[in-house]
């Protein structure tokens, strides 16, 4: 059994699209319709081309629900890990990303938390040399 | 920008205000007002945080609304439409068309053909995402390389 697929519900999937991969910098790979939705995947192009993350549209209610309640409590919904928080951080302001969290020293890892602007927060870590 | 965390705290609780029904008829100024900011900043900050500003995001808020009745089938597309806060019944259809993709009426009728559940949404209107896989084509899971 192999781990290939992840996902993140987004609020809409164009927006998502030209946040994940025009401000953090993944690449599409798949864009296929479905119905009245989207089949949308990104992987790194820092990783493997066949670890995808999967940007699922979120019209189920008990979904929004979800998704609202996790971000007004602060709590991100994915982590991605980078090799210079600090690099990260000014590029990401940038660009006009919100962050809740600035670059925080926390136990092996340092940590800042973001918004994706669909409806999640997003943590960002490096771990510490 | 970096978000403090009294005002992250107060953007949340006033996109909870534009989403609940009962608040409709508070005006955007006022939920500024209560969220402690000048209109122009809390317009501002909303949409940086949130993707949209805090009016788009009402208006979400209301068609999803429109969405949940329509499926659940107990009221007609006026109820809907006034239920949810539109006065006027020709620009709730409108935009709702627009953003939905078929009218009030053709969204209830194909929701009617779902035998719905007592407490819960009607499974067919809300698929995971997960659950479209089988509709996708094999080249969605060609891979040319083992991670």
């Amino acid at each position: 059994m192999r781990i290939k697929l992840t996902s993140i519900m987004v609020n809409d999937q164009e927006k998502a699209l030209q946040f994940y991969t025009g401000v953090l910098g993944f690449r599409k790979k798949h864009e296929i319709p479905v119905g009245a939705y989207k089949w949308l995947t990104v992987t790194s192009p820092e990783g493997p081309d066949n670890i995808e993350l999967s940007l699922e549209p979120n019209a189920n209610p008990a979904g929004k629900t979800f998704q609202e309640a996790m971000f007004s409590q602060g709590l991100p919904l994915a982590a991605f890990e980078v090799d210079s928080i600090a690099n990260e951080y000014a590029r990401l302001k940038e660009l006009g990303v919100t962050f809740t969290q600035q670059p925080t020293a926390m136990g092996p890892v340092t940590i800042a938390i973001f918004s994706d602007s669909c409806g999640n927060l997003i943590q960002m870590y490096q771990p510490n040399a | 920008m970096l978000l403090a965390h009294d005002a992250f705290g107060r953007l949340c609780r006033a996109r909870e205000m534009l989403r609940e029904i009962r608040e409709q008829r508070l005006s955007i100024p006022d939920i500024a007002r209560e969220a402690g900011m000048s209109p122009f900043h809390f317009i501002r900050r909303f949409e940086a945080l949130f993707g949209l500003t805090p009016h788009q995001f009402r208006i979400q808020a209301r068609l999803d609304d429109a969405k949940l009745l329509l499926a659940r089938g107990q009221h007609n597309v006026t109820e809907v439409c006034l239920e949810v806060g539109f006065e006027s019944l020709g620009t709730f259809s409108d935009l709702f068309a627009r953003r939905v993709g078929m009218t009030p009426s053709a969204y209830q009728r194909s929701a009617r053909v779902v035998v719905s559940m007592p407490a819960g949404f009607p499974p067919v209107m809300f698929p995971g995402c997960l659950s479209l896989m089988g509709q996708l084509p094999a080249s969605a899971f060609r891979n040319f390389q083992e991670a």
